[in-house]
């Protein structure tokens, strides 16, 4: 009996020393910027905005239909995607369409419009698989019922903790038109099944 | 028996404290958000210095940063002439106290010889469906008005410089609104002002009563409280956390415990 109570305490003790490993990487897994624009555009990017055109701001916005990302070889369809009653964002039960946030702002308006599409579904690859391989420059285009195209640009790529993503900033206002595409990204957690990170591309309006 | 008992206990406390600290919450809940207004009208351009850290640089007369973060408590907000820190006195230095999860504008109002800091607490919540307007009155020389529909009642009446009313909720869709005198007489034709659903507005009238602008601020839009789930783990390599081995150690250890010690007390 001793024995087994030994080896219990042994295998406590060799999850013990598992753990600050654990705790390592939490803390080392914070914010991962993967791509970002040379500091002086993004110091254009982040100039307070003229009050010129504040009062009418916000008017080319369009409800997005469909979302070509030339780079990664995205051609996908959007849905329009409601806040649960859980205040959370829905996402398209398929891997193949993206989904927008219908609630917030939408594209081409003065603010942070929101897409999310899947990483992989349980099979392999979804939309956003390669979204990760984005780069500062690259070109989104989104497009409405009619036709009407925005182009967007990408201004950075940045990883973090899966609850520790700053909500404000991806979601919140902007003086800027911003367009922000959101996945999942990190290590699969079979025990929470979900991701341990969250990807955000961070792209802004580019004035045609 | 003892000796054993308390190393399982030691083990089981060291694992508690080292797991909740894994497990906590690690959103910044000690921040506020902050943004800074130009709404001096004859001030030069300026830069923008909180804690001696520059914020803003060059930010001109009717221009608005986005939020940015700072953490809760006391800052030291200075604000120079583009330019001239390190040879001239700050325009104004004032200390500011946020609070944690609170949002902030933080306006240079007023004309230059009379500069102040007017700092305003900002909603971040707004009802599904309907959107949020407040106005500010930051016209230093402007007369007090109402702002109102154009032919119809007023949604908001009496402000004075340097009020900022209390917010209103609305239903989303465009007004044709007037800043106006409350003899009737317009000021400023705000037709065609688009307030969309989910969305808090703050609309300042700024300049001198001569040239009167307006700038429209957005202080919040609906977010979700997390980050959206969008994988299922098809392409993830196999990783599994340590809980389940823990927790089923813990367990497992607990009722050898309990076996050891009732056949102790058989004995």
């Amino acid at each position: 009996m001793k024995q087994l109570l030994l080896a219990c305490s042994l295998l406590f003790l060799a999850a013990c020393q598992e753990q600050p490993l654990v705790s390592t990487q939490a803390q080392g897994s914070s914010e991962k910027v993967l791509s970002q624009k040379e500091p002086s555009a993004i110091k254009e990017e982040t100039t307070p905005t003229s009050g010129e055109e504040s009062f009418s701001i916000q008017q080319q916005g369009i409800v997005p239909k469909r979302i070509e990302i030339p780079a990664i070889n995205v051609d996908a369809k959007i849905t329009s995607e409601r806040l649960t009653e859980k205040n959370e964002m829905e996402v398209p039960s398929n891997a193949e369409q993206v989904g927008w946030f219908e609630p917030g702002t939408k594209p081409g308006n003065s603010g942070n419009a929101i897409l999310a599409g899947h990483v992989d579904d349980k099979n392999g690859p979804a939309v956003f698989f390669d979204l990760k391989d984005l780069s500062a420059g690259d070109q989104i285009y989104v497009t409405d019922e009619d036709g009407k195209k925005l182009t967007f640009e990408v201004n950075k790529v940045v990883a973090y903790p899966k609850d520790d993503a700053p909500l404000r900033e991806i979601f919140g206002p902007s003086n800027n038109q911003n367009l922000n595409l959101l996945t999942c990204t990190g290590t699969f957690d079979h025990s929470i099944q979900d991701h341990e990170e969250r990807l955000v591309v961070y792209t802004s309006l580019v004035n045609s | 028996m003892k000796k054993v008992f308390s190393m399982l206990m030691t083990a089981i406390l060291v694992f508690g404290a080292l797991g909740s600290t894994v497990f906590a919450d690690n959103h910044s809940s000690n921040e506020a958000m902050v943004r800074v207004l130009h709404a001096s009208p004859d001030a030069p351009a300026v830069d923008v210095y909180v804690d001696g850290n520059a914020v803003v640089e060059g930010a001109e007369f009717k221009a608005s940063t986005d939020y940015l973060k700072l953490p809760a408590g006391d800052h030291n907000v200075e604000i120079y002439a583009a330019g001239t820190k390190g040879e001239q006195d700050p325009v104004i230095s004032k200390s500011l106290t946020v609070e944690a999860g609170m949002a902030y504008t933080v306006a240079a109002i007023n004309m230059l010889e009379n500069i102040e800091l007017k700092v305003i607490q900002d909603s971040m919540s707004v009802t599904e469906g309907k959107t949020k307007v407040r106005v500010g009155h930051l016209s230093p020389n402007a007369p007090t008005v109402d702002v109102g529909m154009i032919d119809g009642d007023a949604v908001f009446s009496g402000a004075s410089f340097p009020m900022v009313t209390d917010y209103k909720e609305l239903d989303p869709m465009t007004y044709d609104l007037e800043i106006r005198t409350s003899d009737g007489t317009q000021v400023k034709d705000l037709s065609g002002t688009m307030l969309e659903k989910n969305t808090v507005y703050s609309v300042f009238a700024v300049g001198t009563a001569e040239n009167l602008e307006v700038l429209m601020l957005k202080d919040y839009t609906l977010m979700p409280d997390s980050m959206p789930q969008t994988g299922m783990g098809g392409t993830a390599q196999d990783s599994s956390s340590l809980l389940p081995i823990a927790l089923s150690v813990v367990l497992f250890g607990a009722g050898a415990m309990i076996f050891y010690r009732r056949r102790t007390q058989e004995q």
